[in-house]
This record gives structure tokens, sequence and C-alpha cells, in this order.
């Protein structure tokens, strides 16, 4: 049995239908994301594990726990805000202090954890200053640490990177990562980044519209997008109708998800034949930069705008913006599509 | 480009000078005014401290103090209390309600004076609605209050330290996040607690300038009280208007010590209050 298991939960505002039916379990230690846009009900369904928000039906349980009717300071939960919500009247010490002394802790008992953990965030020097007196992100690191002293069973985290520029994001994910499994903390991570979301996890989430779109690995999730919403969302996929390819030998679909790196292209007066299995377009170049050693090609066909991105060799480097080019998709690369 | 802006300096001060003009002719001309004349003899001649001597041993002057002190240390006590409370289930309201209270408390605010003595000599004078009421229905407390005493005095003060409290303490809530609140819900923290460990120590210096403010508001309040008691009750600023402007023995020299002194009060206390909501405001903030 898993660790989390989140069972059929629904949740309206008003007539808005904000959660629809989720259902989803996380493994001990495991780090979740939940990945959208903003409005998908992210938030909404991180509050509701969080029992900062009520739902309308469904169970909430963690190990052999349901605290689904238990109050948020009775479900051993740790939350982190996007706003960092650290308060101000307290230093970092005190903040971090603060859920310990809440339990009761002595003085005694607590000074060596919090200490402890100012020194895994790297804060140790600042024990005495406000929060008004860090950066964002020593913030938010403190808003971790005030969280992870607790040692919760889970640990929310929602969109914690949002309000950061983005080196420190960059950096800082790479360090909640790293706390998080020295820790081996059950986490769930909501970010509306796919970049973030697929450098950080284990397992992501995608939800859209109240619904969880799609779920698996990373690598899965890049690779094997399972409807058009995550093909567009994950990233620079190419949709294509079974009709524009045009191979008999695609999968029984209609759409298909291509990566631009797996479309080739040349001038059309020097391409080759297609090998078997291989469909082709022919298009013009409408727009090409060049990204380091790869250059984006924006190919206009019959209406349709298909990217591609081709390294920077001798026969690409000559395809000029306005030029007639033939595309080439090989069947197998074109990822079928649920709709 | 320097130059420019330097020409547009000097126009911007051009626009300040009826400003300054009228602050000069009302209010620094007539303070220096007052200031001097404390420092004269009954007859306006010459430099002594004796209006001072005068002011500060003459117990009926020491009493003035006392009973300005008191009246408005104690509305505006009730009144922060009150405006506490009020103000944070303006909070709850809907937005709509919200901004109806708020209008309310501002028009409020204004009604004092004479005005606001009037409608209480109305609701509780010796023949007021509300006096009367408790006289049928035989309730002592209403049918028995001398609305022309201390206590009638000091309801008068509270009700009108109550609108302006609200329109000071309420901006201060919106101080206090609601991510707050839920952080330390998860963190294990009960309301109370909640409020003890963080509401009360982030609102306390702001209801602390409040309590200046309200203090400084009532130990200058003339007309309420003048309209109410008369002269029958012994207040500061009754004392100096009755040196100033009263009929029988006015004497501008000791009115404007005690003025001087009332000042000095006014300012002891907003220093006072100050120096405590710095200590109660930390660093950080
Ligand atoms: N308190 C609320 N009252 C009414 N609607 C809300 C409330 N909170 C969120 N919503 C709506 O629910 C939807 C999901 O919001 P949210 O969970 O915050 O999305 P996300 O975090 O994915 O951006 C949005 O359409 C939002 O407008
Ligand atoms: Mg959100």
């Amino acid at each position: 049995m898993s660790y989390v298991r989140i069972e059929n939960i629904n949740k309206s505002y008003q007539q808005q239908k904000v959660l629809n039916d989720i259902s989803f379990s996380i493994e001990e230690g495991q780090f979740l994301t939940l990945l959208g846009p903003s409005g998908c009900g992210k938030s909404t369904l991180l509050r509701a594990i969080a029992g900062l928000n009520e739902i309308d039906s469904g169970s909430i349980s963690v190990g052999d726990r349901n605290i689904t009717a238990l109050p948020s300071k009775e479900r051993q939960i740790g939350m982190v805000f996007q706003s960092y919500a650290l308060f101000p009247n307290m230093t970092v010490f005190e903040n971090i202090a603060f859920g310990l002394k809440m339990d009761k802790m002595k003085k005694s008992e607590y000074t060596p954890l919090v200490e402890e953990m100012i020194a895994l965030i790297d804060l140790k020097g600042k024990e005495n200053r406000y929060p008004a007196q860090l950066s964002g992100g020593q913030q938010q690191r403190v808003a971790l640490a005030r969280s992870l002293v607790k040692r919760p069973k889970v640990l929310l985290l929602d969109e914690p990177l949002s309000a950061l520029d983005a080196q420190i994001r960059r950096s800082l994910r790479t360090e909640i990562r790293l706390l998080q499994k020295r820790l081996k903390m059950t986490t769930i991570f909501v970010t509306h980044d796919q970049e973030e979301a697929l450098t950080v996890s284990d397992r992501i989430i995608i939800m859209n519209q109240g619904r969880i779109e799609q779920e698996g690995s990373p690598e899965d999730i890049y690779t094997h997008p399972a409807s058009e919403f995550v093909a567009r969302f994950i990233g620079s996929y190419n949709v294509l109708k079974r009709s524009d390819i045009g191979l008999d030998s695609l999968p029984d679909t209609e759409l298909f998800a291509v990566r631009p790196e797996v479309i080739s292209i040349a001038p059309l007066a020097e391409a080759p034949v297609a090998e078997l299995g291989t469909a082709t377009i022919e298009g013009k170049v409408e727009q090409l930069y060049i990204l380091g050693n790869v250059i984006r090609f924006t190919v206009s066909a019959g209406g349709l705008d298909i990217l591609v991105d081709a390294l920077n060799n001798s026969t690409v480097h000559r395809i000029q913006e306005g030029m007639d080019v033939r595309l080439f998709l090989p069947a197998d690369k074109c990822e079928p599509l649920r709709q | 480009m320097a130059r420019t802006s330097s020409i547009q300096n000097k126009m911007m001060l051009l626009v300040l000078i009826p400003l300054l003009v009228w602050l000069g002719a009302f209010e620094l001309v007539p303070v220096l005014r007052m200031i001097a004349m404390s420092f004269q003899n009954n007859d306006g001649q010459g430099f002594t401290l004796g209006q001072y001597v005068k002011g500060l041993t003459n117990p009926l002057y020491g009493k003035a103090m006392l009973n300005s002190l008191k009246i408005s240390f104690i509305s505006s006590v009730a009144g922060l209390i009150i405006a506490l409370v009020c103000s944070y289930s303006i909070t709850r309201f809907t937005t709509k309600l919200r901004d109806r209270m708020i209008m309310i408390s501002n028009m409020i605010t204004n009604f004092v004076g004479v005005p606001l003595a009037f409608a209480y000599m109305i609701l509780l004078g010796s023949n007021g609605m509300l006096t009367l009421i408790g006289k049928e229905l035989g309730i002592r407390s209403i049918a028995g209050f001398d609305l022309y005493s201390e206590a009638g005095l000091t309801l008068t003060y509270i009700y009108y330290q109550v609108p302006m409290a609200i329109l000071l303490v309420y901006p201060l809530y919106n101080g206090i996040r609601e991510e707050w609140k839920e952080a330390a819900a998860m963190l294990g923290a009960s309301v109370w607690s909640f409020w003890r460990h963080i509401g009360i120590p982030v609102l306390l210096p702001g209801v602390l300038g409040t309590f200046s403010i309200l203090m400084a508001n009532a130990l200058g309040a003339y007309a309420t009280a003048y309209a109410l008691t008369g002269s029958n009750y012994n207040l500061l600023s009754i004392r100096i208007s009755a040196l100033v402007s009263g009929d029988i023995f006015p004497n501008f020299q000791l009115g404007s010590a005690l003025a001087v002194i009332l000042a000095v009060i006014m300012i002891a206390s907003l220093v006072i209050n100050e120096w405590m909501a710095s200590l109660s405001r930390r660093r950080g903030l």
C-alpha cells in the first residue's frame, strides 16, 4: 500500500468544479510534482491535503492514518508557501524553532535541532537576522527549514520558487532536491514550470482544468506525452494530424506529437528520397534562429507551422529563410496522442 | 539637464510659498507668541517663570492636568479596545460592507464638539430619550445617569475616540497576512498561539502609535467638554480657555503657560509611546 493516498477528491467553488475526482498515491520518500498551468487547481489540491481548504468529497490518508477530517495542525504535514510566509517579528532561529515550541519542546531540546537545520540550509551566522534582512532565496530556505525541522510525514511545496529570479530558482531547486533525498522526505511539489518539474521530480502528475491529464516519470512524460494538452504544455512538440503525416504504418489515432529534433530537414532541390517508414512534408522556411550548435527552423507547410531542430552541419547551414525544404519524419518517432 | 531640473526645483519652491506663509502666519507665529507670552508677567512685561510656577503649583491647575490625563487615558484605552474588536470584525466583512463601515467611521470621526454634546443631551440628558425610557422601565443605571458628570464626559469622549481609532487600527490588520495564520497552523499552532506569538507582536507598534494619537486628540479636546459641562468640569483645556477668553479674570500670560504645559504633556506622551513602539518594533520590520 502506498504511503500517501489521495482518493476521489472533488471540490467546487460556487458553480465551478475545481477538482474533478482526483486520485493518486505517493510512495514514502518520493518526490512528486504536480505540474499544470495557472488556475488548474494545483494550489486547491495541495491546500486540501494540508487541511487549509475543505473538500466536497474524497479521502486523504498518510501512512495508516486517514487524515481527511483532521485540522491542519494535527496532520503532521509541512507546507512551504510561494510567499515564504515567514513570521516577520521573529528571527531566523525563532522562525525555525516555532513549530517545535508549539510541540511543547523545551529550549534545550530544540536548540540543537534548530542549529542542525540552520547548518543544513547554509545560513550559519544569520540566526539572529529578521526575515526582512534576508534575500528572497534565503527566506525561502528558512521557510523550508521551518517545515523540515518538525520532520513532517509529508512536505508540501506550493510554487516555492516562483517569486525568485531565474538563477536562484535553478540553484535552490537543486538544493531542495538534495535536501529531500538526504532526509528521505515524502514531498509534493507544485509548479507551473515544466523545466523545473522535469529536472527535480521522481514522478510528475500533469493537471489540467481540475483533472489529472497524465502521470509518470519525467522521462516518460517527456518522451511519451499522452495527450495533445501534455504535448503542447511540456514543450515544443509539434502536434500533427494523421492526414498531415500521411503514412499508413502509423498507430491508429488521429493526433501525433513529434519532437522538433527527430525531424530532419534538407533543401528541396537536393533532398534525398524518403526511406521506407519515413514521412515527408514539403514547405517553406519562415524563420530560423540559432540556439548554440542547433538551428531552429519554423517551416510552414499547408497552413501548419512545424518546428524543426537541426544540428548546424554544412547541409543545414545552407538553408536560408524563404527557401523551399523537405522534412523527414520517422514514423516510429511520432507519438500517438489520446484525445 | 541638471540645470533645468534645478530651475524646476526652484519653481516647485515657489509653489510652496503660499503654504509656508500660511503655516507661518497661523501656526508658527502664534506658537512663538504664545511661548513668549508665557514668560511674561501679568502685565505682559519682562521675563519671569512666575506663570509656570503658578500653573504647576496651584492645586486647581494641578487637578485640571490630572483630570485631563485621566479622561484622555481612559477614553483612549477604551476607544482602542473597542476599535481593535470592531476593526477585526470589519476585516471579516464582505468588501462592500467593509467600505461602508469605513465610510461611516470617517463621517463619525468628524462628529465632535457641540453637535456631539447636543446629541448626547437628547439621548442621555436629564430629560433625554434613553433617560426617560430608563425611568419608565425602572432601569436605575440609565434613569440616574448624569451626563454632566465625569462618567458622562468620559462616555462622550469614548464615543468620539472609537471611530477615529477604527480608522487608524483597521489598516493595521491588513498587515497581518493570511499565510502567516496558515503557516502557523501547519506548524501546530492554535489560533490563540498565532495571536500571542505573531498577530499581537506585529500589531503592537501600530496600536501604540494609535494610542498616542488618541491621547493627543483627547488632551486637546475642548468643545465637547465645554458644551456638556460648561466650566464645571475641571479640564486643562477648559482652564486655558477660561483664562484666555473668560470674562471674569482674563490672564493671557498664565493661559499661555498652561497651553505650553499642555503641549509638553502631549509631546511627552507621544515620545513615551514612540519609545515603547520602537521597543516592540523589532529591527527587521
Ligand atoms: N477561494 C476561492 N474561491 C473561488 N474560486 C477559487 C478560490 N480559490 C481558487 N479558486 C478558483 O479555483 C481554480 C483553481 O485555483 P488554484 O488551485 O489556485 O489554481 P493553481 O494553483 O493551479 O494556479 C481557479 O479557477 C480559481 O479561480
Ligand atoms: Mg497556485
